[in-house]
């Protein structure tokens, strides 16, 4: 199986098993009550990367989010 | 481990994708803290089909109905604090080695560290813990820590802290004796942490 394949029968797959809920639904739930145990750290390869979300920056985000 | 910024892939996150980062950052919330009588009321409003993740979802919003905010509250307290422990201890190092503190939570934080992610300041539990890898993961799916992580990186995080044990828990929180409000929470995870088995045998 091509890695296209692949990739489309895992999407298949899963808009089978795991659409029993409304994705929508369960957004407006899960939406701005995040466990907030996990934020942005410093990058992968040590750099400072322009675009890194600071940690007050994804709180504000977590915050306005719905 | 694959570096996100050198994945290629675009920034746009497909459905089945945002699904899975939903259903994972829903467990995340529910299983971090106590919920709020706001969170158990959104609860109560969702709907699930007849598929076994729609028929557990359609559990969790009638037990929800039927929920005051104090009676979760104690049902979480009896299940994961406890007087001296709660019945459960849902930490990948517990249900990897039998103990906390052990080797998995080591592994995990180097790969937080590689993949980007810090423990903030405001939680004291080990980073292992199910609800902050649940929400390491939605985070990877959308690129809460920089770009969406690919398949690759997601199935290598999956594989590693998660699949080895979560099922387990899931599967103990269903069929645990505290659990009422719970129990439809652990049936989600056990059937999501399938589906997410299955899905990355099919493609990574």
């Amino acid at each position: 199986m091509t890695d296209e394949k692949a990739r489309e029968s895992r999407r298949d797959f899963l808009k089978l098993a795991a659409t029993g809920a409304p994705a929508v639904a369960v957004a407006a739930v899960a939406g701005g009550t995040s466990a907030d145990a996990a934020v942005p750290g410093g990058n992968a390869d040590g750099k400072a990367a322009g675009l890194r979300k600071t940690e007050h920056v994804e709180k504000y985000l977590e915050s306005a989010r719905f | 481990m694959t570096n996100p910024e050198s994945s290629g892939l675009p920034p746009s996150v497909v459905e089945e994708d945002r699904l899975r980062a939903d259903l994972y950052d829903i467990l995340a919330a529910l299983l971090a803290r106590p919920p709020a009588r706001d969170l158990i009321d959104r609860v109560s409003r969702l709907d699930g089909d007849e598929t076994p993740l729609g028929s557990a979802i359609g559990a969790l919003s009638r037990v929800a109905k039927a929920s005051t905010e104090k009676a979760v509250e104690r049902e979480f307290n009896a299940l994961f604090i406890g007087l001296a422990r709660g019945e459960l201890l849902p930490y990948a190092s517990y249900y990897m080695t039998g103990f906390l503190h052990e080797k998995p939570l080591a592994l995990l934080r180097g790969d937080m560290s590689k993949l980007g992610i810090a423990r903030s300041p405001d939680t004291k539990d080990p980073e292992d813990n199910i609800a902050s890898l649940c929400e390491m993961m939605a985070g990877l799916i959308l690129g809460r820590f920089g770009e969406p992580a690919d398949l690759t990186t997601q199935r290598d995080f999956y594989a590693a802290h998660i699949g080895p044990w979560a099922g387990h828990f899931f599967t103990d929180l269903e069929g645990a004796k505290g659990s009422v409000f719970y129990a439809p929470v652990g049936a989600i995870g056990r059937i999501f942490m399938e589906i997410e088995r299955e899905a990355f045998r099919m493609g990574a």
